[in-house]
């Protein structure tokens, strides 16, 4: 018998006409952030200074997507709390309707977290896996410390905060432990041994006792996707917009996880303010904003440069600062 | 290799006035300017909450808060302590983990270490027997036989089990599990914590926040990955008001926003810090904290230093404004100097 396919429609965009848009778009926002706001495919990075409206920009662009038809299961929205992204889905539920707070928003923790659970097996982990905190994980590097007899009279081993934080440095910025203690505790190095065995051995301690720790959840999400196809195939035919917030606070795993999720369509939106980026002493890194264009090479760069929180005054000190940067 | 975007801010407010920088003959004549001008801001109608004092590391404000205190203006704190932390809730999670997850060996740990008469030894040895013979593998223990089997234990231990074994299944609703459980540990609570009429506070916020989920699991991941705001210990305020003045580290201002803001400690040696001064990566992340700082102010910018500032670490005494504000046009930032009555 002769067969009359039905296409699947290619995109499930345009659906609602821009003139009967809900929000009028071009008057409540400036010409960068409508900018940012109506543009779609692609790679894009949103460079917003402070005060220039960066989540008034998100809300909208939530919005947006929303009203042109996006399923809002369809977009992912990770930040740097999940506060943050909570209050950012309120307020563009506010604006548009309720459909946008079932959009999927939160950290690249919890996001890895709700994503894993599903997934445990695969990774070598029973669902019902726990989490170790900061303070957990130290007890039992001290634990294993403690039983490996390492720390003695003649030879001074390094406490639990430091083994913790070698490790978790090691994990976030995908540097080696031996690199590390060359540049940051010189004084260990030919410990180095000894400091990689406590590692695998707590590595094995978690496994074994089900536990994952914060960085855990990351290494094994980038773990997920890289190795098992399906699953990256899945969750990024699922997750067809995505957006991230403070991408200048992000690690190299997270910008991993972004990039392997963004496999299929590339349409993802990175906001943040290199200016900004505060917090390397936690693993980030400024060049994940930074090399954004190269790792993207198509994508487009917009800036929010006109704030609404300071007076001129303020500001003037504010980049007076930044250009006298050493670079 | 690129090293940053150009951008230069600009707004359609108004001018407003320059913002200044105040230098102050020492510590505790900084932390008198402060409260002066806090009391000034007060009087002309800014609430407290409005105003915030930024520093680059938690101990610089030392000072400040005693003399906060000694005259009675009600502050908050932020970058110090977080509610999960806190050694009482930590317990309460530790019972939440194993019913979760039996074989989490570091909760258990903590968990019998409480009990009365059970010390490392005897811990390890319950441990050992749950992971060995009762929960050998990483997959779903069998609820029927785990939380049964437990009558070898000793007294104490057999108690523990008496009281989680209900829990373990769904019927009740986190909260009330969470209520059951702060019941059972409420003697051991006082027992442990001499300020415990204070720690019951946070307890009594855990069943709170414990109430509005529909399962442990969720619950146990949000507290964990997000915690809920500081512990109510930790939060140091002598006023009972519910207006407070609000000191924070720059990391934890990340994204806010004051009427008026205060950047004290701006001096060369603690901002940047003396650690940052040779790695031009560090130094440059100091820079951005202070664009940072000054950045969360929407009127007004008072930033000071104090002077003759001796430092231990290398024996010099600092007395020079931070390098990334030292030679600023006096036309966009305004030098002041405190005068004493």
């Amino acid at each position: 018998m002769k067969k009359y396919t039905i296409k699947k429609p290619a995109g499930e965009l345009h659906l609602v006409h821009p003139q009967r848009f809900q929000i009028d778009y071009k008057n409540e926002l400036n010409p960068a952030q409508y900018d940012a706001v109506t543009s779609l495919n692609g790679p894009h990075l949103v460079i917003a200074g402070a005060g220039t409206g960066k989540t008034r920009t998100i809300v909208y662009r939530v919005a947006y997507l929303v009203e042109l038809g996006v399923k809002p299961e369809h977009i992912l929205l990770l930040t740097f709390t999940r506060k943050a992204a909570q209050e950012m889905l309120r307020r563009a539920a506010i604006l548009l309707d309720y459909r946008c707070e079932k959009v999927s928003g939160g950290t690249f923790h919890s996001f890895a977290n709700n994503i894993l659970r599903k997934h445990a097996l695969l990774i070598g982990y029973d669902r019902s896996y726990t989490i170790l905190d900061q303070g957990d994980a130290e007890d039992v590097i001290n634990l294993i410390r403690t039983r490996m007899k390492l720390d003695t009279k003649e030879r001074r081993f390094p406490k639990k905060e430091t083994l913790y934080d070698l490790y978790s440095r090691s994990v976030n910025t995908l540097t080696s432990v031996e690199k590390l203690l060359n540049t940051d505790y010189p004084h260990y190095v030919e410990l180095e041994e000894d400091i990689g065995k406590v590692h695998s051995t707590y590595t094995q301690y978690k496994k074994e006792h089900n536990l994952m720790d914060y960085d855990d959840l990351l290494l094994n999400m980038v773990k997920l996707l890289s190795e098992h196809q399906p699953v990256r195939t899945e969750l990024s035919e699922r997750y067809k917009y995505i957006m991230v917030d403070e991408y200048q606070d992000t690690n190299k795993l997270q910008a991993e996880i972004v990039r392997l999720l963004a496999f299929k369509h590339q349409n993802i939106m990175v906001v943040g303010d290199d200016s900004q980026s505060i917090y390397s002493f936690r693993g980030a890194t400024i060049r994940n904003i930074l090399e954004f264009p190269e790792e993207f090479p198509d994508c487009t760069i917009i800036k929010l440069q006109e704030n609404y929180r300071s007076t001129q005054a303020i500001l003037n000190v504010a980049n007076e600062i930044l250009k006298r940067a050493l670079y | 290799m690129r090293h940053k975007y150009d951008k230069v801010l600009f707004t359609h407010k108004a001018e407003g006035s320059l913002p200044q920088l105040i230098i102050a003959e020492n510590e505790n004549l900084q932390s008198k300017f402060i409260v002066q001008k806090v009391l000034e801001l007060r009087e002309q109608g800014l609430p407290l909450d409005d105003i915030v004092v930024l520093f680059r590391s938690s101990f610089l404000s030392f000072d400040l808060e005693i003399e906060l205190m000694k005259s009675n203006i009600p502050f908050v704190k932020y970058g110090g302590f977080k509610f999960i932390e806190t050694a009482h809730v930590k317990d309460m999670i530790a019972y939440l983990r194993v019913l979760e997850n039996p074989r989490d060996a570091v909760a258990w740990n903590r968990i019998l270490l409480l009990l009365e008469g059970v010390g490392p030894r005897t811990a390890e040895k319950v441990i050992d027997d749950i992971l060995q013979h009762r929960a050998p593998l990483p997959s779903e223990p069998s609820a029927h036989t785990f939380w049964h089997e437990y009558h070898s234990y000793p007294d104490r231990v057999k108690e523990l089990f008496e009281v989680l074994k209900p829990l373990v299944y769904d019927r009740y609703p986190p909260g009330e599990k969470v209520a059951r459980l702060i019941t059972y540990y409420h003697p051991m609570f006082k027992d442990k914590y001499d300020d415990y009429p204070k720690r019951k506070k946070d307890l009594e916020m855990f069943e709170q926040i414990s109430a509005r989920y529909k399962d442990i699991s969720t619950f146990l991941a949000d507290i964990t990955l997000e915690p809920p705001n500081e512990s109510i210990v930790d939060i140091t305020s002598p006023g009972s008001e519910n207006e407070h003045l609000v000191l924070s580290t720059i990391h934890s201002a990340k994204g806010l926003e004051w009427h008026s803001v205060f950047v004290i400690y701006a001096l060369d040696g603690r901002f940047p810090s003396f650690h940052a001064v040779g790695n031009v990566d560090e130094m440059e992340e100091e820079r951005r904290l202070m664009y940072v700082a000054c950045t969360r102010a929407k009127e007004n910018l008072f930033i000071t230093y104090p002077i003759n500032i001796y430092d231990r670490e290398t024996g010099m005494v600092l007395s020079k404004p931070s390098r990334f504000l030292e030679g600023l046009d006096e036309k966009l930032l305004e030098p002041w100097v405190i005068d004493e009555e």
